[in-house]
């Protein structure tokens, strides 16, 4: 009996071992899911890069420039989405929804996670990837519905 | 059973579980520490170097031209499967099956991201390290990442 009760008690002690997560978030830890941003411009530069790709954008308001950089997904993901070296040509003029970093000082450059790219002609694709605890907005095809 | 003995007892549950309380937040903190210190440095010296960008002036290769720069590479690579060992220690691990795959996984694919540097691949190296993220993803979302 005693000897139960002791192995009962160190196998609970040792369940007490197990863990937590980390409360930390991919998508929070950098973007601000409130500010939203909708940003229209040329593309000056494409970062094809892992883990993301990153589109440059150069958004002019009155005498005002800006580079923008948006983040997307993984190169991969952007390729099987449709976009590409061919497609994502820098000159081109684009509208990016997305959401702006915590960070809003814009230094060096202003950052932002982006959601969704449209291209002249109205075509509009999920430039994102998916799971990253993004708010769930309808830009991504593949996320659950509510 | 003796007073005593049941007051023994308890006391030894209550500091066991204190203790492995403490324990725990180290250990948490340990992993933190050897992703931010010793996986994520590493992960970016493959990342960092493979790829392009591009602009209105052309199309710019992010590879090295060097063999010091590959060689940099393959330190990076060693570092990502040495650091499967890292995160498969028993206080680490804590003997879970999805964790010590993942783990594993990091081994396979810093071997692989060496064998890539090894041989100056930049197409086989950017492979490498999508796949290494895909890693990164599948671990968070099961240990960290919670929608």
């Amino acid at each position: 009996m005693k000897k139960t009760l002791i192995k009962f008690l160190l196998i609970t002690g040792l369940f007490s071992v197990s863990g937590n997560i980390y409360s930390h978030h991919a998508f929070t830890a950098e973007f601000d899911a409130k500010a939203p941003v909708n940003l229209t411009g040329k593309i000056v530069k494409v970062e094809w890069i892992n883990p993301h790709a990153w589109v440059h954008v150069e958004v002019i308001e009155g005498l005002k420039k800006t580079i923008w950089m948006v983040e997307g997904g993984t190169p991969n993901t952007l390729v099987r989405n449709g976009l590409t070296k061919q497609t994502l040509v820098p000159g081109t003029v684009i509208v990016v929804r997305g959401y702006q970093s915590k960070g809003k000082l814009c230094t060096p450059r202003c950052r932002a996670n982006g959601r969704d790219v449209t291209f002249p002609d109205g075509s509009k694709v999920f430039m994102g990837s998916s799971g990253t605890g993004a708010p769930r907005d309808g830009a991504d095809p593949r996320e659950p519905k509510r | 059973m003796p007073y005593f003995l049941r007051y023994l007892l308890l006391l030894i549950f209550l500091s066991f579980t204190i203790t492995s309380e403490e324990d725990h937040h180290e250990e948490e903190s340990e992993v933190h520490d050897v992703m931010a210190y010793v996986l994520d440095p590493a992960a970016r010296g493959i990342w960092n170097f493979s790829g392009s960008y591009v602009t209105e002036e052309g199309e710019f290769r992010l590879e090295p031209t060097s063999d010091e720069g590959w060689e940099r590479i393959m330190q990076s690579a060693k570092t990502v499967s040495e650091a499967s060992y890292l995160l498969s220690l028993p206080s680490r691990s804590e003997g879970r099956p999805l964790w010590l795959a993942f783990s594993s996984s990091l081994e396979v694919i810093g071997d692989k991201a060496f064998e890539a540097a090894e041989h100056q691949d930049p197409e086989e190296l950017f492979k490498v390290g999508a796949e290494l993220y895909q890693v990164c993803v599948a671990c968070h979302k099961a240990y960290w990442v919670k929608d």
